[in-house]
């Protein structure tokens, strides 16, 4: 059995409107174990976005709890949300949402410099460490490139090894295959799972893709703001697997092996 | 660093609004460059031209409600000419100072110049002790033809090139040293005083404007004449013991007391009302440069010789504090009581100099109004680069940038505007400069070649001028990004998470 990573108690979030108030989510109770696979589900406007913006402590619950890794995020001031998000939360976006003026190198390696450097860790075990993950998803060659070189596949999967160089426990990713073709979407899918197995991540992904859904450990589907599904497909993801990685990899050389047949040079490589 | 990396970057990114406000930066920068630079040079020009030439570094004057230049502008203006009661102790607390040079009494005042009876024309004149005034002013006075004059020679006078020719051009009688001129001054307490001088020679200002080299000197004894105080040409006056207490007790006012007696009959126990008196017999004896009167044993008494000077003007030693000379010069005047006047080489000066100072009040208020402007130009373009990179911020929160580096990657990106522009500012403006240095800009009338001390201003590169142009567009850029930073610390995480 695997502990709790997310737990989400009574939750409802308003969002108001001029005058209007918009109930997107109400009454949410959930809970995410750790190193799952798991898919948001649901039409547009059903509250996929909303949960992911609580999980990821990007915006705060109108009422009910929110716990990531352990905190309440309620309880937590905006340095300390940061700071969780930071340290514990990989994220990727629909959008990509690259940053335009830095290569891909600079990108993934980004939230490194957002923490200055500092750690235990040397300079050199880090750029090793971002090298390895640019690697893994097959963008070796493209380091220097700037992100509108790259086509839309490739910057999802700069996007992935952006979301796991900080080696969070949680990766969020708000319809990561939205603005790519079925093809590109599928690849991108597999690395995530890959990543998933790989490094013991939680990958909570929405989409409203019935394909991708079933693709998930942990199905939650919405429908206007409840949710009206919550299956766990495997009750014990290591009877599925056969494996399952106890401590998180924290080196180039502990991973290696499970990345490197990782389908990274999949189809998507002719969008630009 | 992060935040400056990307800052650095996204200047290249947004070219064209970094072209816009480092346009903007980069006019700025060279107008206040070249600006100050101009105004420098005039003012260090004129300071030159008055501190070494004319005034001194600091000036005393004696106690008048009019502004005092050592041109006597407002000479006649007053009944009683205005002079320094008690020079002496102003000399002793001024000598036995660390920080003064030297100290000049002079007197000025305007002067009518004829020969026989014949009124030529006018013009300044400086009542001085000439081996004290070249003393002071070592290096501005050349002497063209003739000699210097000796302590004990008869009234003589050193005629300004100008006066010179203008002598020469009205009169049929040659001019030059020997002739004997005369000169003839209004002085308010003594009717007109006419005075026959012997020109010794003919002098040069060597730092002059149209006024300034128009200047005479004469000796002090004959200025004070012609000015209306007490001449000591003939030593101290001998008064005998009735006529001291005669100056000592005399109220002339007394005279006038009965005039009108129907009005002032008064009762007996009655105190006598106060006259006030207009000139007491301490003035006329103050207004005749004579001090206390000291009554001798013998029949006969002599006035302790106090003579009467206008004005004394302070040499500060290099690299003294004149501001500090000044304030404590001030306080000791105070103390004395007269009323006398301290004040600066800019007050000595008079017109020219106020004129450059107001000019670069006027600059620098102008240059404020127009930084309201380009600030509010600048935070416009700023604030709409922040609203055009909501996504980016947000993903920079969403990612883990705390609000800091937020703060300084705005604030990296508007100080490299800064930096680059203003380096492209001072570079242009310093060519500018160093042309219009080697070609001068020629003054358009008299007025301006009075600023600019010559015909024509050849600026000199100011690095005073620099770097106050530098920091007055760095203050800029950082009130300009101020608001903008603000917008940029308050997106949310949240924005990253909708699409572009």
């Amino acid at each position: 059995m695997s502990d709790t990573i997310i737990k989400l108690d009574a939750v409802q979030k308003v969002y108001y409107l001029d005058t209007v108030e918009v109930e997107a989510i109400r009454d949410i109770s959930l809970e995410i174990r750790a190193g799952d696979f798991v898919s948001i589900a649901g039409p547009s406007g059903s509250g996929k976005t909303t949960i992911l913006n609580l999980i990821g402590c990007v915006d705060k619950p109108t009422s009910g709890t929110v716990i990531v890794n352990g905190q309440r995020t309620s309880d937590l001031d905006d340095d300390r949300l940061t700071e969780l998000r930071h340290r514990s939360i990989g994220f990727i976006f629909q959008t990509f949402n690259l940053i335009p003026v830095l290569n891909i190198r600079e990108n993934v390696e980004l939230p490194l410099l957002l923490d200055g450097l500092s750690g235990s860790e040397s300079k050199a075990e880090r750029e090793k460490w971002v090298d390895f993950l640019i690697d893994s998803v097959g963008l070796k060659d493209r380091m220097l490139h700037k992100p509108a070189e790259l086509s839309g596949g490739q910057r999802q999967r700069v996007a992935i090894a952006r979301a796991l160089v900080m080696k969070p426990a949680i990766v969020l990713a708000d319809e990561p295959t939205a603005n790519l073709d079925s093809a590109t979407g599928e690849s991108i899918l597999r690395l995530m799972r890959k990543m998933n197995e790989t490094f013991g991540t939680t990958f909570i992904f929405s989409t409203h893709d019935p394909d991708i859904v079933e693709e998930a450990d942990h199905i939650i589907r919405l429908k206007d703001g409840i949710i009206v599904e919550d299956r766990r497909i495997v009750e014990d993801q290591d009877d599925k697997l056969g494996f399952r990685p106890s401590v998180r990899a924290t080196s180039p050389e502990a991973t290696s092996t499970g990345l490197n047949g990782i389908e990274a040079t999949g189809t998507e490589g002719s969008q630009p | 660093m992060i935040s400056a990396r990307l800052a650095w970057r996204n200047l290249g990114l947004h070219r064209k609004k970094s072209l816009i406000i480092g346009l903007i930066m980069g006019l700025g920068i060279l107008i206040l460059f070249v600006g100050n630079s101009l105004i420098d040079t005039t003012i260090s020009g004129l300071r030159r031209m008055f501190v070494e030439g004319y005034t001194g570094d600091l000036m005393v004057t004696g106690p008048t409600e009019f502004s005092t230049t050592v041109l006597g502008e407002t000479a006649g203006s007053e009944e009683v000419l205005p002079h320094i009661a008690q020079i002496k102790k102003y000399e002793d607390f001024l000598i036995s100072r660390q920080d003064v040079a030297s100290i000049l009494p002079i007197l000025s005042g305007q002067v009518s110049f004829g020969i026989g009876e014949e009124e030529l024309g006018s013009g300044y004149c400086f009542g001085v002790n000439i081996s004290d005034y070249r003393a002071f002013f070592p290096d501005n006075v050349s002497l063209l033809s003739g000699e210097w004059p000796e302590e004990s020679d008869e009234p003589w006078v050193l005629l300004s090139e100008p006066t010179y020719a203008l002598l020469q051009q009205s009169s049929n009688t040659e001019v030059k040293p020997g002739t004997k001129i005369i000169m003839t001054a209004l002085a308010n307490s003594a009717g007109t005083v006419i005075r026959e001088v012997s020109v010794k020679g003919i002098i040069r200002f060597n730092q002059s404007n149209e006024q300034l080299s128009g200047i005479t000197l004469v000796d002090a004894d004959t200025m004070r004449d012609l000015l209306g105080f007490a001449s000591l040409r003939d030593g101290a006056p001998q008064l005998s013991e009735h006529e001291a207490a005669f100056l000592t007790d005399f109220d002339p006012d007394s005279l006038f007391d009965n005039l009108f007696a129907s009005q002032t009959i008064l009762t007996e126990g009655e105190e006598q009302p106060e006259i006030v008196s207009g000139v007491s017999s301490e003035d006329m004896l103050e207004n005749a440069g004579l001090g206390t009167i000291q009554v001798s044993s013998s029949t006969t008494v002599t006035a302790e010789i106090v003579p009467a000077w206008q004005f004394l003007l302070v040499r500060a030693k290099k690299g003294a504090n004149t501001s500090k000379l000044l304030d404590e010069l001030q306080a000791f005047s105070e103390q004395l009581g007269d009323g006398d006047r301290v004040q600066d080489w800019i007050a000595g000066a008079g017109k020219v100099a106020r004129t450059a100072v107001t000019i670069r009040l006027v600059f620098d208020l102008l240059v404020a109004i127009i930084a309201v402007v380009v600030v509010m130009i600048m935070m416009n373009v700023l604030v709409i680069s922040v609203n055009e990179r909501l996504h980016e911020i947000g993903t920079l929160r969403a990612i883990g940038a705390k609000r800091h580096v937020i703060r300084s990657m705005i604030l990296y990106e508007t100080t490299f505007m800064a930096l680059i522009a203003g380096a492209a500012g001072l570079i242009i403006g310093f060519i500018l400069l160093l042309i219009m240095g080697k070609v001068g800009i020629r003054a358009p009338n008299l007025f301006f070649e009075a600023l600019f001390g010559g015909e024509i201003l050849k600026p000199v590169i100011s690095i005073g001028a620099a770097i106050r142009a530098f920091l007055w567009i760095l203050a800029m850029a950082l009130a300009a990004c101020w608001y903008p930073t603000r917008l940029a610390v308050r997106i949310e995480p949240v924005v990253a998470m909708r699409g572009e």
